[in-house]
């Protein structure tokens, strides 16, 4: 059995509860339950009025309206629904690299655990893939809650054997899930970003809402070497014997351009998009994205 | 362009592949990272390849560079005169100045010692700022003044303008070796040699020894040799001077050998020769009419010491060009009288059959009446009476036939020499030659030679021998190389005991003897006289400051008919008055020698002064009485100058003051000058120059200096590759 306990940081997890994820997720969801959903329709809690069209639904006349002002008006609700979660997790070769102890593959597989424990702790349903040039591993939806179990236990056995492709997998998988639902993606991208965008589009084409967690190790960021080094790349790139010194200003730069087009081409498909530094503690970096989620979405 | 480290050159050449093997050997030591996000890398690598390529490189050659021109500067090159211009040219330099007596040699206006003091002058005035001089004064030896190169060329010129001239020879062989040492001991640019001398040839009598030392060191080197001697056809000189009489009485004629020589190449005429004693007016003179060129002719002059103790006798001739050979001085002691103990071992019936009966009037050579007065006061003793005689009585003991004397006789005798005492054996029939032998010679040292064995039978007449008619060495004798002196061949002689000469082995010098280890007393045995055959006749012996003198045949008549002969009495009175001066033999030295003489003991530790010739009264030197050899002495070696020194104690009762005198030497009066050949043969190994009426030395050595050294310079641009190398790198070790 694989160890399981550190993919479940006890701190993340209670700060992530703390937080209230139920009231700050708002999805789509066929739950009703303690999440609001964004498509308003005919359901418990009213939420607005607007002006009857043809083709309503009768029923949701709102007759006192009509009494007191003789206008017709459609009484709307909104619906506490539950929704499903998708976990991508990169699972390719790059993501092996870390500086210290800890690698990205790690900390993405800390990131989907601890998203999966809270959704499914709020009787929403997850499902996992794992993914590197082809989608590796699958684990299907459910709202159980020892699905948790189940996802710990892939996610713990998977190690990494290939180069990336995410951008084949994000079109497959739109091709796929029929039902709506939040996709995040956990990766370093270290791909074609053009083809990860056009795969993120296709997500949203397909009414998804993605988040895009952007995991990179802190030397990946900094680029802290010193002397002569030669750099052998994880996915079968020809080495290079550089001094890094010497060339840090400018890897910065491209790495800075790189983030930049895949945040813009982000923002352009209404995607959150978020960076992860491994350095940092994982429940700082999710409660900070949850902050910012129930910021911008509780309207 | 030359090197004077040439091996650091090769060095520094070698060196230049450092920088590049450490290159080569860094960019196979590097860390190794296993990477992810190699796609940026390769794009930044890609972007900086070629910039960091070219940065490598031009560090690489910065290194290299620097490398290079450490080395250079290191192997101190050396560029020609058109470089000079550029970095200077510092010269270090030895300055050699002849002042022997020769250079004494005016032509009516100057000297040749005042031109090259010029010359010295010029030669400083020639050097640029920066350069160093030393100075060596040279004659016989080398003086070295400023001995190591002092920048401080003012001081250089006050030495040169102070420099005495001496009256010593000429030999300048030590001062171009010291020279060429000390300037070796440096690593310079230009190490230069000033020799300013007067070409005299005597003064190269090591000249091929002097070629080829400057030969060897002439890449580094350059000699500039500045003759300051003009041509000089007359010189007359008083070449010796030397007291002709045994001894030294008071008030008593004595005869005095001046030989004068001209040095010339013309005859001279008319030499007034004159003789004075200290600084009375001259007691006699004679005029010489003519003396060819070459030539040296010997006049006996007549004084009277007028009082004991120590004077100065002069000879001297009219003042020429050079003045340092025209007067000769020498010191000596004049003594009241001289004691003489008559030993005599036969005395026989008659007085003429005593053994010391001929001694006796031979010491004494006037009338009975008259004897009182004279200053040879002989007591004769028979050999039974010897026992009790009180040697210290006596200047000298005569032993004629002495059989033999007891042992405490015999430490007095020993103890009478060791103190100055003088002592003549003459064997006889009776002689113990087993106990002069065994005792006297070999035991106790004191005499010069064995009695070996007889020859001859003293009771005929037909048979004989005879002593050597010429080639006289010994001071005793040497009046007879003289044939106006008469002649000692035509004693004969029947019988004599062979003189077997003691053997003597050479005392460690002067350097190894300690303050307080006891000298030898036993002198070296020297031959005196010779019979025909060449067998000795006579030999002496010191033994401590007492002299032993042994014949090898009688005093009388028996053996030998010398005593009847006309120089017997000469001889005798030769032979005691080299006794009687064998403590005073020191006191006539060459000019440069070292003065010693023993002290009493209750001197040591006590000041003597030392007043000098030509000194003002003023100026006088001390010299601390020191043990030198078990012995407190009298020690001083500044003798420069001929003439007599005056040595006194102060503070001594009695009064001590003792007078010595040093004579130049003869052969600087030689004005023998340099030939052609000669000067070709220094002309190849130096810059030679002569001293000529628009003289300059200035352009003639500016013309001569053919380099100068730019390490300096080198290491200044070595100092900016270093930094630049360092900014550089730290530029392009830059995040970019």
């Amino acid at each position: 059995m694989p160890d399981l306990a550190p993919l479940l940081d006890p701190a993340t997890i209670s700060r992530a509860e703390s937080l209230g994820l139920a009231a700050r997720f708002i999805v789509e969801g066929y739950m009703a339950g303690e999440h609001k959903s964004p498509y308003r329709g005919f359901a418990i809690e009213f939420a607005q009025h607007r002006e009857y069209t043809h083709g309503d639904d009768t029923r949701h006349l709102d007759w006192k309206v009509l009494g007191r002002t003789d206008r017709y008006f459609i009484k709307q609700y909104e619906q506490e629904t539950n929704y499903v979660a998708r976990i991508l997790l990169d699972g390719s070769e790059s993501m092996r690299y870390g500086s210290g102890p800890l690698t990205k593959l790690h900390y993405g597989k800390m990131i989907a655990a601890c998203l999966a424990y809270l959704i499914l702790h709020q009787r929403d349903a997850v499902a996992l893939a794992i993914f590197d040039t082809v989608l590796r591993d699958y684990a299907p939806r459910s709202d159980a809650k020892d699905t948790i179990h189940r996802i710990m236990a892939r996610l713990a056995a998977f190690e990494p054997k290939e180069p990336t492709n995410i951008g084949t997998v994000l079109h497959d998988l739109a091709h796929q899930i029929r039902r709506k639902g939040i996709v995040i993606l956990i990766s370093d991208f270290f791909d074609d970003e053009q083809k990860v965008l056009e795969g993120i589009q296709h997500l949203r084409f397909g009414g998804h809402e993605v988040i895009v967690f952007h995991v990179l190790d802190p030397w990946e960021l900094e680029f802290p070497f010193t002397g002569l080094v030669e750099f052998e790349g994880l996915e079968a790139v020809p080495k290079i014997l550089t001094r890094p010194a010497e060339i840090r200003k400018s890897y910065r730069r491209e790495l800075e351009a790189f983030r930049t087009r895949l945040r813009d081409g982000c923002e352009r498909n209404q995607c959150h998009y978020v960076l992860v530094n491994t350095a940092q503690p994982l429940h700082e970096v999710l409660s900070g994205y949850l902050a910012f989620r129930l910021r911008t979405t509780a309207k | 362009m030359s090197f004077l480290n040439p091996f650091l050159l090769y060095a520094g050449i070698a060196a230049v592949s450092l920088p590049i093997i450490i290159h080569l050997l860094n960019r196979r030591k590097f860390q190794r990272v296993v990477w992810a996000a190699m796609r940026f890398l390769k794009v930044s690598v890609e972007q900086n390849q070629r910039r960091m390529q070219i940065e490598d490189i031009l560090l690489l050659v910065l290194r290299c560079l620097l490398i290079l021109l450490l080395g250079l500067a290191l192997s101190r090159p050396v560029l020609s005169r058109l470089a000079k211009s550029l970095f200077g040219s510092q010269v270090t330099a030895v300055l050699i100045l002849d002042n022997s007596y020769s250079m004494g040699m005016s032509d009516g206006t100057m000297t040749r010692f005042d031109k090259a003091k010029k010359a010295a002058e010029q030669a400083l005035d020639t050097m640029p700022a920066g350069s160093a001089a030393a100075v060596i004064l040279a004659s016989d030896i080398a003086q070295p003044v400023i001995p190591e190169p002092t920048f401080d060329l003012n001081l250089a010129r006050r030495t040169l303008r102070d420099a005495p001239l001496t009256d010593r020879a000429t030999d300048l062989a030590p001062a171009i070796e010291r020279a060429i040492d000390t300037l070796q001991r440096r690593l310079l640019l230009r190490g230069e040699i000033y020799l300013l001398t007067d070409g005299q040839s005597s003064a190269w009598r090591q000249l091929g020894h002097i070629q080829k030392s400057l030969d060897a060191v002439k890449n580094k080197i350059r000699a500039h040799i500045v003759l300051v001697g003009e041509h000089e056809d007359h010189n007359l000189g008083v070449s010796e001077l030397r007291l002709a009489s045994g001894l030294t009485p008071v008030k008593q004629p004595l005869r005095f050998e001046v030989r004068v020589t001209n040095y010339g190449k013309d005859d001279a005429r008319d030499i007034r020769v004159t003789l004075n004693v200290d600084s009375d007016p001259p007691s006699d003179e004679f005029t010489i009419d003519s003396l060819p060129a070459g030539a040296t002719k010997a006049v006996s002059l007549f004084a009277k010491l007028r009082s004991e103790g120590f004077h100065s006798v002069t000879a001297r001739i009219s003042e020429e060009r050079l003045p340092a050979d025209d007067k000769r001085t020498i010191a000596l002691r004049a003594i009241k009288e001289a004691r003489v103990l008559l030993v005599d071992g036969e005395p026989g019936a008659e007085p003429r059959d005593s053994e010391t009966f001929f001694l006796r009037h031979a010491l004494v050579p006037i009338a009975p009446d008259e004897a009182a007065n004279y200053f040879i006061k002989p007591t004769v003793i028979t050999g039974t009476e010897l026992a009790s005689a009180r040697f210290d009585d006596f200047d000298a003991v005569i032993l004629a036939n002495v059989a033999e004397f007891p042992e405490t006789t015999t430490r007095n005798l020993e103890n009478y020499l060791r103190r100055g005492g003088g002592l003549v054996i003459f064997p006889g029939a009776k002689v113990n030659t087993a106990f002069y032998n065994d005792t006297l010679a070999k035991k106790l040292k004191l005499l010069p030679a064995t009695f070996g064995a007889p020859r001859g039978q003293a009771d005929q007449d037909e048979k004989f021998f005879t002593l050597q008619e010429k080639n006289f060495e010994h001071p005793i004798v040497s009046i007879w190389n003289d044939p106006a002196s008469g002649t000692l061949s035509s004693a004969r002689f029947f019988r004599a005991l062979d003189l077997v000469p003691m053997p003597f082995t050479q005392p460690p010098t002067n350097k190894t003897t300690t303050a307080t280890a006891p000298a030898p007393d036993a002198g070296e045995p020297r031959v005196i006289l010779r019979y025909a055959d060449g067998k000795p006749a006579a030999m002496e012996r010191d033994f401590g400051l007492g002299r032993a003198v042994m014949f090898s045949s009688t005093a009388s008549t028996r053996w030998n008919d010398l005593p009847v002969r006309l120089s017997f009495v000469p001889l005798i009175h030769r032979t005691i008055g080299s006794l009687i001066q064998r403590r005073d033999e020191g006191l006539n030295l060459r000019v440069g020698e070292k003065f010693t003489r023993r002290a009493a003991p209750e001197l040591l530790g006590k000041d003597a002064q030392v007043f000098k010739p030509r000194a003002t009264d003023a100026v006088r030197d001390l010299r601390r009485i020191e043990m030198l050899g078990g012995w407190p002495m009298f020690q001083y070696d500044q003798t420069d100058f001929s003439g007599v020194y005056e040595l006194s104690v102060a503070g001594a009762e009695p009064p001590v003051s003792i007078r010595f005198a040093a004579q130049p030497d003869a052969t600087e009066s030689l004005l023998d000058e340099l030939s052609a050949e000669q000067k070709k043969m220094l002309a190849s190994v130096s810059h030679l120059v002569e001293w000529g009426p628009k003289f300059s030395l200035k352009d003639q050595v500016a013309r001569e200096r053919s380099g100068s050294e730019f390490w300096l310079p080198l290491m200044f641009a070595a100092l900016l590759v270093a930094v630049a190398e360092s900014a550089l790198g730290q530029w392009f070790s830059r995040s970019k």
